[in-house]
């Protein structure tokens, strides 16, 4: 399903960083493919946000480096990050209830018709019909995109804020536990969704604790226990015991990983 | 909100789409606005019927003259909370503006005095933004602490005395006329004007509401929020400014006591006018009206021959029972729709 070229978009190498004393991530290397959905599993406090945060450029990691595509990045700033096609959709969705579907969409590039002095206005009817196509494109009914966000359902907003991270996401897009908060056809929606992402050729990260999530989407897993990637394979070759193993450090009856003896 | 675009064919060209928006933007949008304007003429019927002498052309003006320092400094003040931050201090910005601006009037001539009120203004406010920006704590806090400075700063300057003896060109800005219209009140329309533009139709007004929504939203958008609120306090500066050295033009001096108590005025107008104190809602022409309908409170109690005294305590029960209305509809709006929601579901 996944088109996969050799060249990753995304690329970190022996990436450690510290908390204080806390080596919350060790020695991590990890590479995301255009079109992959890539699966980061672990329990809590395994370093998954942390990693996160690192490709999305909000923390520093005190080794290793970063790639984005052939470059490497020395120090990997939000803004630069951005400025690449990363984007990421936090749990809380960080959306603006009080605005519209479109003005959400479209928030901090929005269309402009012209400039006066300091002050661009609004092209509302460009903002209306991009904020439409891309809505279209992730397969999701929304009528009125006019109405405050506050009174659409769970898996509306999560298409509003998938589909502003698609908006200039180019390259990657991560999404942090994105069906933590919805029901069973709002996730599958959200599932859909994903997959609609990844056809588009963007490479997606997708944070869960839901190994149905995983199993339904995902490509790839990546599972992290402890700071330290203790299982990276294509999802055709793995099960769930051997996920949630690697997860725990605990076998429960399965073969467990070879990795697992490293850790 | 936005079906302007979509009702009007294309073929009418822009301006025509731009008048429509305005339009829309002043009544249709908000009932809440219809609600006010009928107040508003309410009002005005029951003081015509009350008082025959009330409802003048001549009389109008006074009121709209009386309040149009409180509402230009409430047009900035709707600003500031609509993007989710507030300024205490602008009493006593006000204040110092005033008078600093006539102290160098006493000397200098009247252009640099008058624009030199203006830019103090925004700098103080520019000075309350930095703050606002770098100690992240309520900006209501922040604000307290520099009502009572620039209130000290205006007693210090004027050792507690009124500023006299400004030049006489310096009071022709405060009573020039245009169209008949008193200067202040002309800065007040102009004002509203261009912020209900500003708010509605640019990058700058969607980014204020955004920011009075959600913060980290617009943050995790890339847009600058540092920018964003120094530009609000140092425009609402401006405003503040601009009012006070319109008001000391206009009176041909200024006292260190000038604007006590504006910053209530001015923030009870915005919630009456229908901004919400959490950020993110509220619009410039629902301010205009409720500034008119204080005003209208305020002049009509005192042609009645009532007590000014009281006048303080119906401004004071308006914007409670304006609150309280609020409150109660958004409550039956929440739950007509969970009525609504739940019969769906069957």
């Amino acid at each position: 399903m996944a088109v996969k070229s050799n060249q990753p978009v995304v690329c970190c190498v022996g990436i450690t960083k510290y908390f204080g004393g806390v080596r919350a991530l060790n020695k991590i290397s990890l590479d995301v493919h255009p079109g992959e959905v890539l699966a980061l599993v672990g329990e809590n406090g395994a370093g998954k946000s942390t990693l996160v945060k690192i490709l999305s450029g909000i923390e520093q990691p005190d080794e290793g480096s970063i790639w984005l595509g052939e470059m490497e990045v020395k120090r990997l700033s939000p803004h630069r990050a951005r400025a690449f096609g990363i984007e990421t959709v936090y749990q809380h969705l960080s959306l603006c209830d009080n605005l519209d579907a479109a003005a959400n969409v479209m928030l901090g590039q929005e269309p402009v018709r012209f400039k006066l002095g300091p002050f661009k206005f609004l092209d509302m009817g460009g903002s209306f019909a991009m904020t439409r196509e891309r809505i279209n494109d992730l397969g999701v009914h929304l009528p009125d995109l006019a109405v405050p966000v506050r009174r659409l359902s769970g898996g509306q907003r999560q298409a509003v804020a998938l589909a502003r991270a698609t908006v200039r996401a180019h390259r990657l897009v991560m999404l942090d536990e994105p069906t933590a908060a919805l029901g069973v056809t709002q996730t599958q929606a959200t599932r859909d969704l994903i997959r609609r992402v990844a056809a588009h050729g963007v490479g997606v990260i997708v944070i869960s604790h839901n190994l149905d999530d995983v199993f339904a989407v995902a490509n790839r897993v990546v599972v992290l226990r402890l700071g330290q990637i203790t299982l990276d394979t294509s999802l055709c070759s793995t099960n769930r015991g051997q996920i949630v193993a690697c997860m725990t450090g605990m076998s429960f009856g399965q073969t467990p990983s070879a990795d697992l003896s490293a850790s | 909100m936005h079906d302007g675009d979509e009702f009007w064919p294309n073929s009418l060209g822009r301006p025509v789409r731009v008048l429509s928006r305005l339009s829309q933007g002043v009544f249709a949008r908000s009932k809440r606005n219809l609600g006010l304007l009928a107040t508003v003429v309410g009002a005005l019927i029951l003081l015509a019927i009350l008082n025959p002498h009330y409802l003048n052309l001549n009389n109008l003006m006074a009121v709209a003259l009386q309040m149009s320092f409180v509402g230009t400094c409430s047009i900035g003040t709707a600003c500031l909370i609509i993007s989710g931050n507030v300024d205490l201090s602008i009493g006593s910005m006000y204040g110092v503006c005033a008078v600093a601006s006539a102290m160098l009037a006493k000397t200098l001539p009247a252009a640099p005095a008058i624009l030199a009120g203006i830019i103090l203004g925004g700098l103080l406010g520019w000075a309350n933004g930095a703050m606002v920006w770098r100690v992240k704590i309520s900006p209501l806090i922040i604000t307290l602490g520099t009502l009572a400075v620039f209130r000290g700063l205006a007693l210090r300057l004027t050792n507690g005395f009124e500023v006299r003896g400004v030049r006489p060109s310096y009071s022709l800005f405060g009573q020039a006329q245009v169209l008949r219209v008193a200067m202040p009140v002309v800065a007040l329309v102009v004002l509203a004007v261009m912020a209900h533009i500003i708010l509605d139709m640019t990058t700058l007004g969607r980014h204020l509401y955004a920011f009075g929504g959600n913060r980290e939203a617009c943050e995790a958008a890339g847009i600058n929020g540092r920018r964003l609120v120094l530009a609000t306090f140092a425009i609402n500066g401006l405003v503040v400014g601009l009012a006070a050295v319109l008001a000391a033009s206009r009176f041909g001096t200024a006292s260190p006591t000038f604007g006590v108590g504006l910053e209530l005025d001015s923030i009870a107008a915005a919630i009456l006018g229908g901004v919400a104190f959490t950020g993110g809602e509220g619009n410039i022409p629902g301010v205009v009206l409720a500034v008119a309908l204080l005003g209208i409170i305020n002049s009509g109690l005192i042609s009645l021959g009532i007590d000014p005294h009281y006048s303080q305590m119906v401004k004071g029960g308006a914007l409670i029972i304006a609150v309280a209305m609020d409150q109660i509809a958004h409550e039956q709006r929440e739950r007509r729709r969970r009525h609504l929601a739940m019969q769906e579901r069957g």
